[in-house]
């Protein structure tokens, strides 16, 4: 049994703090199940989702923390039905331990700094971080938030710089934000949702996309869970489109490719067997192409830039003139009327 | 001092490596690996940034000619910056991979632009110039400050097809194709907050 797997290590002190709180909604979790009068599910997950998950789903015991303590916790038996993480790599691990089943991406989310609305070390960009005076909180490098801000300093090539002005070093997102929402330093590094949750005391500073690294959240079902069923249906609602929305809202990035959109067919008429050029947006990710009435076309994807994607398709012998249809996992697009002759 | 790459020693690394494209990805690359170990952190993060900026460029270019809206002798220059452009960004993202490094790729960066951007080809034309300049001056900057010496001929020569793009798209739109003396060179901060007025 896995105990403190090298690289794992977090202080004692906030292990048991978030056995505390985590041992309070399991044992709530477990009483409930014992009754069979509540579906409550138990639902580790990264603090980043604090505000997200409840608005989802209210009826479950949630327990928010640094995913790499609440691994670590299921690791030793802590009565957990899903784990919901900030990276890929907790549940990654805890499924090749053998503790979860297969681990499933389910948001994204992006690295940024925050300072408080009256922002007293007067910081308009990143760089200003490397100002001598400056006071900065972080996250730990042994929790996701921590290490990708790790990510994005040497990506930057001011890590060292800006690491003598670090003052604090925190067990997760949600007590950087607290510090800085405070004033007790001049900015820290959170999640952009972080940020999108509550903006009334904070001021965002973008992290530069090229710098930043691929947050991707997962998901897994413990093994150990006697709600599976339960478990994969909540699992369904945050992959569902509503459940999606509900992380976009709250600032994190979606999952699925961005919907793909229509510039130009040509030509815009043509009888069955001829073959059509469909250029456009996110037409690289496509999955059907529908004439009226549902009658689909066969296709193929010519080029895979989605700024400039181009596809051909073949005119069905059934096809019936109208509007046709291009879907890809995020949407639909819909052309101008291509006359079948 | 670092000896100029020539057309012929492009041609000759095409014939060795069966390929002109892959040459020309490999020139900075070979670079990169000809210097010291491993490149310092300061060169690597100016690194990441021309590739972030070689995507905006190429993710511009595609765009404007998916747009469909300039005429015949534009849309031709547009399609031969896209090509340069794409050029580009196998060049300096094939330096990040001669590092170990994985260099950012199309998906990796959602880009925005300005309400109307891809409207009209005057619209183009203007942002090309603007963004041009921008590129142009990104890699002036990083020419002074990058330390590894045998990437500098490389970016040098990137450096001035920016500058041609800039000078045709400038005049397109209307303006002079070249004024400046000195084209201002952009520290690594200035040119990381130009670009992220184009990413979402």
């Amino acid at each position: 049994m896995r105990v403190f797997a090298p690289g794992r290590l977090i202080s004692v002190v906030s292990i048991f703090a978030l056995c505390i709180s985590v041992g309070a909604g399991g044992a709530s979790a477990r009483t409930a199940r014992s009754t069979a009068k509540v579906s409550g599910l138990t639902i580790f997950a990264g603090s980043s989702m604090t505000t997200v998950l409840p608005q989802i789903d209210p009826d479950n015991t949630y327990s928010f923390g640094s995913t790499t303590t609440l691994g670590t916790q299921i690791a030793n038996g802590a009565p957990a039905d899903i784990l919901m993480g900030a990276n890929t790599t907790e549940t990654a691990l805890l499924y090749s331990e053998g503790y979860v089943e297969q681990p499933v991406d389910f948001t994204r989310n992006t690295l940024a700094v925050v300072v408080p609305k009256s922002n007293p070390g007067n910081i308009s960009s990143i760089y200003d971080l490397e100002k001598p005076g400056i006071t900065i909180d972080e996250a730990a490098p042994s929790v996701p938030v921590g290490s990708y801000t790790v990510t994005v300093l040497n990506n930057m090539g001011i890590n060292a710089a800006i690491q003598t002005n670090v003052v604090s070093q925190e067990t997760d997102d949600a007590n950087v934000v607290s510090k800085v929402a405070l004033g007790e330093v001049d900015a820290g590094f959170v999640y952009l949702s972080d940020y999108v949750t509550d903006p009334t005391q904070l001021t965002l500073i973008t992290v530069p996309a090229w710098a930043q690294p691929k947050i991707t959240y997962a998901l897994a079902i413990v093994k150990n869970s006697s709600n599976q069923a339960a478990d994969q249906q909540f699992v369904n609602e945050i992959l569902s489109p509503t459940g999606q929305s509900y992380f976009v809202k709250d600032g994190f990035l979606p999952l699925t490719a961005p919907t793909p959109s229509i510039s130009k067919i040509s030509p815009l008429s043509g009888k069955a067997g001829a073959t059509v050029t469909v250029r456009g947006i996110n037409l690289n990710t496509a999955t059907s192409i529908t004439f009226p009435g549902g009658v689909p076309a066969t296709f193929k994807i010519v080029s895979k830039l989605a700024a400039a994607s181009r596809l051909t398709f073949v005119v069905p012998t059934r096809a019936r003139t109208g509007a046709i249809t291009i879907t890809n996992p995020a949407g639909t697009a819909t052309s101008k009327t291509f006359t079948v002759t | 001092m670092t000896a100029p790459i020539t057309r012929g020693q492009f041609l000759s690394r095409s014939a060795k490596s069966g390929a002109a494209l892959v040459a020309v990805s490999a020139t900075l690359g070979q670079a990169a690996d000809t210097a010291a170990a491993a490149l310092p952190t300061s060169d690597t993060a100016y690194v990441r940034l021309l590739v972030g900026a070689e995507l905006l460029a190429s993710d511009f270019y595609s765009q404007a000619i998916a747009a469909s809206v300039s005429g015949a002798a534009v849309t031709k220059y547009l399609k031969i910056a896209y090509f340069n452009e794409q050029q580009h960004y196998q060049s300096v993202a094939g330096i990040l991979s001669g590092e170990g490094v994985v260099p950012a790729v199309a998906n990796d960066i959602t880009f925005s632009y300005p309400e109307g951007t891809f409207s009209t080809e005057q619209s183009i034309v203007e942002f090309a110039t603007q963004l041009e300049a921008t590129i142009l001056g990104t890699y002036s900057g990083a020419i002074g400050q990058i330390q590894t010496t045998s990437l500098l001929t490389g970016l040098a020569q990137i450096a001035t097809c920016e500058a041609q793009h800039q000078s045709y798209f400038a005049e397109a739109a209307g303006g002079r194709a070249f004024s400046l003396s000195f084209p201002p060179a952009l520290t690594i901060e200035q040119a990381s907050n130009a670009f992220a007025n184009y990413t979402a």
